[in-house]
C-alpha cells in the first residue's frame, strides 16, 4: 500500500538533516535511560508515522503536556517505513503500520508487546477489533484508525447504480475512471469479483485474475494512490475506486453530487495501528503517546481533519451526526470486509502481474 | 610537435604544476565523488547480484544472476523502451525550442541579457512539483485552456488534454527546458561575431553559417544540454504520474515500486539501476568517441 509517493523525495534530504541532528542529542538520551523508565516519561519521542494522518496540533498539545519532545518522522508507504527501521539508522520509539505489516513485523520479531498497564485507554477500542488475523489480541499494535477501499460515483454524471467491481469496470466508463495505482488493491479487486480469497494470491488464483485485468484496466483514466480524489473534483472522472477517507472528504465537500459504497464483492478493510519497534529507546514515551491519542477528546479532533473509521467507541460518541452520517466514514449496513494478509514473497508476483496488465493495456 | 612543446615547457614551467598541498585541495572532491557517487553505485552493484529479503532490504548469503534476467523480460524492455523514447522526444523538442531562445539571449545586449536570463530561471524559485502541478489546472478539462478555446468557440466541446502522452511530453519539456537553455546559453555568449562575419564574407549563406560554424562552436553546450535533460528526464515520474496519470509506467515508477512499493524487491531495482547506468555509461563514451574522431583528435 503506498499514499503519497513522490513527494518524499523533497523531503529526504530535509529528514536526513533531521536525523543528523537528532542523533547526537539520543547519546545523551541514552544515559538518562534508566530515569525514563518510570511513568514519568520525559526525553523525546521519535514518532515515524504516515504522513497526512496526524494532526501537528495534536502533537503539539502533547508535547505541551507531557514536556516529550516529539521528533515526528513520516512515511507514505508502510514499505518505505520498513526500509527506514531496517536500516536502524534512527531508532524509532513508536511506527504506525497497516494490518497486513504489523503480521509481518510480529512474523519477523520487530515489535516489542505492549505493556497494557500503562495504556488504560485501550478500554476504549471497540471489540470488532479484536480477534482479527494481524494481531488477535492486541498484544503488540492499537488501532489508530480504519478505513477500506470503496466506489465513489459522481451521481450529477452517472445515474445507474453502480454496487459492484464488474459495474465499474463497465465498457460504457471506459476513460472516466480512477483507480488506486496499487497492485495489491486492484489485484484484490479481481480476485473479489471472481469470488475468491483476496489473500490467497497463488500463482493459479492469479493467472485466473489475468484476463479479468486484462478487460478492465484498459477502461481506466488515472491511476492514482496519492490523492484520487483530484481527477474527480476536478470533473476530469466520474466514478471510481479510492480510500475512505479520500471519499469522505469529497462527500463533505460536495453535499450530494457523490456517493460512496462497498464493492457488493466484498472490500478491504484496512487497519493502521500504532506500535512499538524493538529500535525503541524510549518505551515510556511511546505508551504515554498511544495512551494520549486514545483519548476520546484526542481521537475526535483526529477525526475531524482525517475522516477515516474510528476504532475508538467512546471518541465516536463525541462526534457530531453529520460526521457520523457519513457514508464513507461509518458505511451503513453489514458489508463483507476482509483484511489484508502478510503474503510474504508472493507481493512481487502480484507486482509484476499488475506492471504487465498495465503495460499491455496502455500504449 | 605537440611532444616538443611539451618538454619545452617542463623546463619553463616546473613551478606551475600543482604541487603536494595543491593536490591536497583536491581531497575534499574526491572524498565527496567517493561517498556520494562511487560507494552508492558499488551498494547497488552487489545489491544487484542478491535475493530479496522477506521485508524489503536484501538477503545475504547467496549471488544470483536472476534479476538481470528479469530486466529482459518483455514488459520491463517495452518500458525502458518506451522511457527513452519520452526522454528523447522531451530532448528534441527542448533542443528545438530551446536554442533559438538561447541564441537570442547570448547575442542580446548586456543590458537586455540579464533580464531574459533571469525570466529563464524565475521558475526555479517555485518548487517544481507546484509548477507541475499548474499544468493540473490548465490541462483539465474544466480548466484554463479549455475554457478559452471554449469562449473563443473554437471548440464546441472540452478537448480530452490531462491524462494523456501529451501532458506528459508538455510537462517534461516544460521541466527541462532551463537546463537546455542555460548550458548552450554559455556557449553561444563565448561566440566570437567576427567568425560569423567571416564565414558570410566569404560566402556562406545563412543556413550554411549556421550549420558549419556556429553549431560546431557551441556543440559543447549542445552537448551539455542534451545529457542534463536526457538523464534526468529518463529517469523522473512524478510528471508521468501527475499528467499522465501513472496510465503508463516509466521505468522510474518500476523502480521505485521495487524499493518501496509493493513489490519489495531491492535486488531487482538495483539490477535495472545498474542496467540504466551501464546503458549510460557506453552511450556517454560511444558519443564522446564519436565527437573526439570527428574533432580529428
Amino acid at each position: 500500500m503506498q499514499r503519497i509517493s513522490w513527494r518524499t523525495p523533497m523531503a529526504v534530504l530535509a529528514l536526513a538533516m533531521l536525523a543528523s541532528c537528532s542523533g547526537e542529542e539520543k547519546a545523551a538520551d541514552r544515559a538518562g535511560e534508566a530515569v525514563a523508565e518510570a511513568p514519568e516519561a520525559g526525553g523525546e519521542l521519535n514518532l515515524f508515522a504516515w504522513s497526512e494522518y496526524l494532526p501537528q496540533s495534536v502533537i503539539d498539545d502533547f508535547q505541551t503536556e507531557t514536556g516529550i519532545r516529539v521528533n515526528y518522522e513520516s512515511y507514505a508507504s508502510n514499505e518505505e517505513m520498513l526500509a527506514k527501521l531496517t536500516t536502524g539508522a534512527v531508532a524509532y520509539d513508536l511506527v504506525q503500520p497497516s494490518e497486513y505489516t504489523v503480521e509481518a513485523m510480529v512474523k519477523e520479531g520487530m515489535l516489542v508487546p505492549l505493556d497494557k498497564a500503562q495504556i488504560p485507554n485501550l478500554k476504549n477500542i471497540g471489540p470488532e477489533y479484536y480477534g482479527l488475523v494481524h494481531d488477535p489480541e492486541l498484544t503488540y499494535s492499537v488501532p489508530y484508525m480504519q478505513g477500506t477501499v470503496g466506489i465513489i460515483v459522481n451521481t450529477e454524471r452517472i445515474k445507474e447504480p453502480v454496487a459492484s467491481f464488474a459495474d465499474v469496470f463497465s465498457a460504457k466508463h471506459k476513460g472516466k475512471i480512477v483507480v488506486l495505482d496499487d497492485s495489491r488493491e486492484v489485484v484484490s479487486w479481481a480476485l473479489a469479483s471472481l469470488g475468491i480469497d483476496v489473500n490467497d494470491v497463488d500463482s493459479e488464483n492469479l493467472e485466473k485474475v489475468k484476463p479479468v485485468l486484462a478487460a478492465w484496466l484498459p477502461l481506466v483514466k488515472v491511476y492514482d494512490s496519492d490523492s484520487p480524489k483530484t481527477a474527480l473534483t476536478n470533473g476530469d472522472v466520474d466514478l471510481g475506486i479510492v480510500w475512505s477517507g479520500e471519499g469522505a472528504i469529497l462527500l463533505n465537500e460536495n453535499p450530494g453530487k457523490f456517493t460512496y459504497t462497498l464493492p457488493t464483492d466484498g472490500a478491504h478493510m484496512f487497519i493502521d495501528s500504532l506500535a512499538i519497534p524493538t529500535t525503541v529507546q524510549n518505551a515510556a514515551a511511546a505508551h504515554k503517546f498511544i495512551d494520549y491519542i486514545l483519548r476520546p477528546e484526542v481521537s475526535v479532533k483526529i477525526s475531524a481533519d482525517f475522516p477515516y473509521t474510528n476504532p475508538n467507541v467512546e471518541a465516536r460518541k463525541l462526534l457530531s451526526p453529520a460526521e457520523l452520517a457519513n457514508a464513507a466514514s461509518y458505511p451503513p449496513g453489514n458489508p463483507k470486509l476482509s483484511t489484508f494478509t502478510d503474503i510474504g514473497k508472493a507481493a512481487a508476483d502480484v507486482d509484476k502481474l499488475f506492471t504487465d496488465m498495465k503495460a499491455q493495456s496502455g500504449s | 610537435m605537440r611532444q616538443g612543446a611539451t618538454s619545452f615547457q617542463a623546463a619553463a614551467g616546473s613551478q606551475r604544476e600543482p604541487g603536494r598541498i595543491g593536490s591536497l585541495l583536491l581531497l575534499p572532491l574526491v572524498l565527496w565523488a567517493f561517498a556520494f557517487v562511487v560507494a552508492p553505485a558499488a551498494i547497488m552493484l552487489v545489491y544487484s547480484f542478491l535475493e530479496r529479503g522477506t521485508l524489503g532490504g536484501v538477503q545475504w548469503g547467496t549471488f544470483t544472476l536472476e534479476n538481470y534476467a528479469g530486466v529482459g523480460d518483455p514488459t520491463y524492455l517495452g518500458i525502458i523502451v518506451r522511457s527513452i523514447g519520452y526522454a528523447g522526444l522531451t530532448t528534441g523538442i527542448c533542443l528545438a525550442a530551446g536554442y533559438p531562445v538561447a541564441y537570442m539571449i547570448g547575442r542580446a545586449d548586456a543590458r537586455w541579457r540579464n533580464l531574459l536570463l533571469m525570466a529563464v530561471m524565475v521558475p526555479f524559485w517555485t518548487s517544481f512539483l507546484i509548477r507541475t502541478y499548474a499544468w493540473v489546472t490548465i490541462l483539465k478539462s474544466q480548466g484554463l485552456l479549455n475554457s478559452l478555446l471554449l469562449s473563443t468557440g473554437l471548440i464546441a466541446a472540452p478537448l480530452d488534454l490531462l491524462y494523456t502522452p501529451g501532458a506528459v511530453v508538455v510537462g517534461l519539456v516544460y521541466t527541462f527546458l532551463p537546463y537546455m537553455i542555460l548550458p548552450i546559453f554559455t556557449s553561444v555568449e563565448k561566440l566570437d561575431g567576427a567568425l560569423i562575419e567571416a564565414a558570410l564574407d566569404l560566402g556562406a549563406g545563412p543556413v550554411r553559417a549556421f550549420s558549419r560554424v556556429i553549431v560546431p562552436l557551441t556543440t559543447p553546450g549542445i552537448s551539455a544540454g542534451i545529457l542534463l535533460v536526457f538523464v534526468p528526464a529518463l529517469g523522473i515520474y512524478a510528471v508521468n504520474d501527475i499528467l499522465g496519470g501513472g496510465r503508463v509506467d516509466m521505468i522510474g515508477n518500476i523502480i521505485e515500486n521495487q524499493i518501496k512499493g509493493n513489490a519489495r524487491n531491492w535486488p531487482f531495482g538495483a539490477a535495472l539501476g545498474t542496467a540504466l547506468l551501464f546503458s549510460f555509461g557506453i552511450a556517454y563514451y560511444v558519443v564522446n568517441r564519436r565527437q573526439r574522431v570527428a574533432e580529428g583528435r
